[in-house]
């Protein structure tokens, strides 16, 4: 089996008051997909940035890569403001940035560019104001971004919000292939069908953790259900797991949760 | 060398129109306009105290400069206050000392010098600043330009990707204060906001990433220069007033023309079937 990329035992994590999730022991190997998941508020971001060092932690075993770079991140939504004068490669080039510093990107950095642009299906759109992109490209372009920087661990948010079926599909397409590469991935997901078809394992947190363990094993409805104080429910044979946020976007396919009152009205 | 006093005058706003337009990039993107603005008001005591002194004025305006971009860091650490209160009340806090200490100035300073510059008085000893702070600013473009624009663009990301913020912020806020000071000559505290906002600004409308703003601001900041003083010569206009409104101007072209090219060609009626 190969090494664990992060190791987490006995952890909690906060910003300086309460903690706002603990008993967390963990790990994340090489080549592995570990799918996060829990209701909104129950401390998945935190646990992210924990990993990152933007919050506090407190563990018995912390194990994280520390060099610059070696953590990649995707975050929900893209932050840069749309009018901001950046084409796409100079934002996938922004991976590079840690392990450059100060230094001039050389060949090989632009070949990297160049891939992580081409792994996320972008290359027609290279030279192609940032904010001239649809939401979904932008978000694939951030993906590419965090592969620009060739991490050992990549960290999701909720990489699958708001996607259309072709992108999903490209998505998971995606993360298959980091497995292969040895890539070391955590993913906060609401979709528990897509962290059956991808995460070999599963972290189920909700102030603390609930469970660890084979995906299969820790999403049965039982766990799911007291993870979510029952905003489970079930569409077409899926198990979807709600929360209050996140409704709008996401009516156009059944696989992304739904708020209830969408869940409960007749299917289109 | 020597040069007379007009030639002296047009290299030293060639200078300062590249130097104003290259960090006009970094306050454009940084949305650090109202800082800009604030600092060259509060920059103006420095500059009086210097001359009661006897001491160099850019001397003055540079300690002035060092201390409010730390009080501005400071007050935009405090969580419930965000930058514009910094530069809000650094602004007047600053033009306040500069009047007051200038009426308690045993001697007759010639403020308006300060406030809107005087290019044709230019010494050597100020195109040497200005010339310093030109490659300055070229060597931190060059060495640290993807760190600036990657702060600048997602500053979140930045910090998640194990980067500092604070080192571009404090980076960008010093050459922007330098600036400032080293262009007074040129146009004087209170216009210097002009030569360094208008041409970065009327750049970001008709160009569409930064690399190319950083070649055509600099034009447009050198062309107000260069015009404004000719046109001051010719004119017999102060020529502090004639560069800060050519530089308007410009800016005032550029947004005309990107709003010309949104508008769709042809009328509703004939797009529509």
């Amino acid at each position: 089996m190969s090494a664990p990329v992060v190791e987490i035992a006995d952890a909690s994590f906060g910003y300086g008051g309460a903690p706002v999730l603990s008993g967390v022991s963990f790990e994340v190997r090489a080549g592995e997909a570990v799918a996060l998941i829990g209701p909104n508020g129950a401390g998945k971001s935190t646990l992210l940035a924990g990993l990152l060092g933007l919050a506090q932690h407190e563990a018995r075993v912390f194990r994280v890569p520390s060099a610059r770079g070696e953590i990649g991140t995707l975050p929900q939504s893209s932050e840069i403001d749309p009018a901001f004068p950046v084409t796409l490669e100079q934002v996938v080039a922004m991976g590079r940035t840690p392990r450059l510093g100060l230094k001039w990107p050389g060949r090989a950095d632009k070949r990297i560019v160049a891939d992580a642009i081409e792994a996320v299906g972008l290359a027609e759109h290279r030279g192609a104001r940032f904010g001239d992109l649809s939401g979904g490209q932008r978000q694939r372009g951030l993906l590419a971004r965090a592969l620009a920087g060739e991490p050992r661990l990549l960290l999701l948010d909720e990489p699958f919000n708001g996607l259309d079926h072709g992108s999903r599909d490209a998505l998971l397409e995606t993360v298959r292939r980091l497995k292969g590469q040895g890539v070391a991935l955590l993913i906060t997901t609401h979709d528990l069908d897509l962290a059956r078809a991808v995460c070999d394992r599963t972290l189920l947190v909700n102030g603390r953790q609930i469970a660890f363990d084979e995906t299969g094993c820790v999403l049965t409805l039982e766990r799911v259900e007291a993870a979510f104080a029952s905003h489970v429910i079930e569409i077409d044979g899926h198990t979807l797991a709600t929360t209050e946020h996140h409704e709008a976007a996401h009516h156009h396919h059944h696989h992304v949760l739904r708020d209830d009152d969408a869940a409960a009205a007749p299917p289109r | 060398m020597t040069l007379d006093f007009f030639a002296r005058a047009l290299l030293e706003v060639t200078l300062a129109g590249a130097l104003a337009g290259l960090v006009g990039v970094l306050v454009v993107l940084r949305e650090r306009a109202f800082f800009t603005m604030s600092l060259t008001h509060a920059t103006f005591p420095g500059a009086v105290a210097a001359a009661m002194l006897g001491v160099s004025i850019p001397l003055g305006a540079a300690v002035a400069a060092v201390a409010l971009v730390a009080i501005a860091v400071g007050i935009g650490r405090i969580r419930s206050q965000g930058p514009a209160v910094a530069s809000g009340i650094m602004l007047t806090a600053g033009f306040a000392l500069g009047a007051l200490l200038q009426s308690l100035g045993p001697l007759a300073i010639d403020v308006e010098s300060f406030l809107i510059g005087q290019v044709l008085a230019v010494s050597g000893a100020d195109i040497a600043l200005t010339a310093t702070l030109l490659a300055v600013a070229i060597v931190v473009w060059a060495l640290a330009g993807p760190h600036l624009v990657f702060s600048s663009a997602d500053e979140g990301g930045y910090r998640r990707a194990g980067l500092r913020p604070w080192i571009p912020e404090t980076l960008a806020l010093a050459l922007i204060a330098a600036t400032v000071v080293a262009i007074m000559p040129v146009v004087g505290a209170i216009l210097g906001v002009a030569l360094i906002v208008a041409p970065a600004a009327a750049a970001r409308l008709v160009v569409r990433d930064w690399r190319a703003m950083l070649v055509v601001a600099p034009l447009i900041a050198i062309a107000s220069g260069v015009l404004g003083l000719l046109a001051s010569r010719w004119l017999e206009l102060a020529a502090g007033g004639a560069i800060a409104l050519v530089a308007a101007a410009f800016y005032g072209l550029a947004w005309i023309r990107a709003e010309a090219a949104r508008r769709p060609r042809g009328t509703i009626e004939t797009r529509t079937p």
